[in-house]
């Protein structure tokens, strides 16, 4: 038993080193990065959480969430307005604008998670809608259409570098957390509602409850997320909670691949710098987009990440056929 | 006394389909429901466990009543059932899926932090000795036979570690072979963990080798209820299941 333990830490190491070595590369990113592509790189770190914590609940408890920008926006909107109007504290206005979106997760969620399917999806797209609404027409409290600029994080981030590295912790520290939740017996059981709604609900799990605490966890990671971006963009706008900032996640998940924990991740660093890349010497980045997302649909059905996980256990399975013979 | 139906039914529109059944299952039986397609007797299954909610009629779990309980409460106090159409994990291995139950039933599936994988090891090995799939572990609900599959969610179900356990149909498509071994395991499970077991079964040579206590629906009416030599011996049952069909 002993021995085994100590054989999977080590097949966990051989297994994770990609990870390590990845996670050098950002942490040398700022030395070796320009601004511009270091800029980018915040931007994609910022909303890889933002594609993680909707692929919570679409990649893991088999639910398609439309309205998930709602929430990444209202998470900036609190930061904003909490650093600019009340003058509050940096660092609790993150963690606030995390729970406020939480907060309005948790109402939104409470009917949400009574549907399935694409009724689910529809009534978080209408929600998303009219929080979107709400921010936009209520011009004395939240600007309005002008939004909220002027949002500055502390003397000590001002600069990109310092800032990155607030982002870089930010991001992977939730998606530490995230990993942690979808491995636990939580995550077990929203994979279970996936797979089979009826059968778990017949091993004694209360379906919406989970639902709506997998609900509450997505919308503050999106919040943080969100609240994370604003004081780096120095400003916020409605155009954050549009239904279409809430299908970048579903795209960036599709690309990646739902299944896996990476898969959103490596979407949304793909369509990040691609897109960045592109506007270069076009403005039609959405005909290439569509593009990009049409030839992975057709050939790489669950992803790339799906894709090279298949290509990587054949190979493995191959190689174990080959050492058996010899 | 463990469960107790009394009067309890079930309309669809103006079908009545299941019609003033009372009827007790006794704490360590092996008790069957028979009857023709149509009988009523996965209907009567659905409102003990709450999946369709009863038109008029209770239900009593240990003197308790439970008619209006959600399934997944009833799952808690411990009645677990298993459905006609092998209702599993496809994307599960083995191993997960009785897991899945193990972490449901022992109420740690609010637990964020911990892998899921640690938990309950011995156990669901235990349950996989028990019914044979242990050498499938690793392998995917939907890449095993079909019989395999029926003893999985038999499976899935023992890891709610119920008191009584309700099957619906549970030698449904599989061969001889494989009906006699099912039996046989229902009969361990009944003896060695006091697991009272309540099925539906079309098959009257399984029903007559198993049963403790047989009951007999007709068009959602309970006919006739006794061992299975008091059943065989009813005329009325004669008339309308084994005569025609037996």
């Amino acid at each position: 038993m002993v021995i085994n333990q100590t054989e999977q830490k080590e097949s966990m190491l051989k297994r994770s080193w990609w990870l390590i070595l990845l996670i050098i590369a950002f942490l040398i990113a700022p030395l070796v990065m320009s601004k511009f592509y270091l800029t980018i790189l915040c931007e994609a770190l910022v909303m890889s959480l933002f594609a993680l914590s909707f692929n919570l609940l679409f990649g893991y408890m088999g639910q398609l969430s439309f309205g998930q920008a709602a929430f990444y926006g209202l998470g900036g909107y609190v930061v904003a307005m909490l650093t600019t109007k009340l003058q509050f504290n940096f660092w609790l206005s993150l963690a606030a604008g995390a729970g406020g979106a939480g907060l309005v997760g948790l109402i939104v969620g409470y009917f949400c998670v009574r549907l399935r399917g694409i009724y689910f999806a529809v009534l978080t797209l209408a929600f998303g809608q009219l929080i979107f609404v709400i921010i936009f027409k209520w011009h004395d409290f939240t600007g309005g259409d002008d939004g909220i600029q002027g949002v500055f994080p502390p003397e000590y981030l001002r600069s990109i570098e310092a800032y990155y590295y607030l982002i870089f912790f930010v991001c992977a520290i939730s998606a530490f957390i995230l990993w942690r939740i979808v491995n636990s017996p939580f995550g077990q059981t929203l994979k279970a509602m996936r797979e089979n709604p009826e059968r778990t609900e017949f091993l004694g799990i209360h379906i919406a409850r989970y639902q709506l605490i997998a609900f509450v966890i997505a919308a503050a990671f999106a919040g943080l997320a969100g609240a994370v971006w604003v004081p780096f963009y120095r400003s916020v706008a409605p155009s954050y909670l549009t239904w279409i900032k809430s299908g970048e996640p579903v795209m960036a998940a599709i690309l990646g691949g739902p299944n896996i924990f990476f898969g959103p991740i490596l979407g949304m660093f793909i369509m990040t710098f691609v897109h960045s890349y592109i506007l270069g010497f076009t403005h039609f980045w959405p005909v290439i987009m569509g593009t990009i997302i049409l030839i992975i649909i057709f050939l790489l059905p669950g992803g790339i990440l799906e894709f090279a996980k298949v290509k990587i256990t054949e190979r493995r399975e191959k190689a174990n056929i080959a050492k058996g013979q010899t | 006394m463990l469960l107790q139906t009394q009067s309890i039914t079930k309309e669809f529109g103006k079908l009545r389909a299941v019609n003033q059944v009372s009827l007790d299952i006794h704490k360590g039986d092996i008790h069957a429901i028979i009857g023709p397609n149509g009988a009523g007797k996965s209907t009567y299954f659905n409102l003990i466990t709450g999946y369709h909610p009863a038109t008029f009629g209770k239900v009593l779990f240990k003197d308790k009543e439970i008619t209006h309980l959600p399934a997944y409460t009833r799952c808690t106090l411990g009645i677990t059932r298993s459905f006609q159409i092998t209702s599993i994990y496809p994307k599960f291995t083995v191993y997960e899926s009785v897991l899945m139950a193990l972490l449901s039933h022992r109420k740690v599936t609010l637990k964020f932090f911990s892998s899921a994988n640690k938990f309950f090891k011995e156990k669901v090995w235990n349950i996989l000795e028990d019914v044979e799939l242990a050498n499938q572990a690793n392998t995917l609900g939907d890449s095993i036979s079909h019989g395999d599959k029926k003893r999985l969610e038999l499976a899935i179900t023992l890891g709610t570690e119920p008191e009584l356990l309700l099957l619906d149909e549970p030698t449904c498509g599989m061969s001889p072979e494989e009906t006699e071994s099912t039996m046989a395991l229902i009969q361990k499970l009944s003896t060695e963990r006091g697991i009272t077991i309540l099925f539906t079964e079309h098959d009257m040579s399984v029903v007559f080798g198993i049963a403790k206590r047989i009951s007999v629906l007709h068009q959602g009416t309970l006919i006739a209820d006794g061992s299975p030599q008091a059943v065989r011996a009813s005329e009325e049952v004669q008339k309308v299941y084994l005569g025609g069909t037996a």
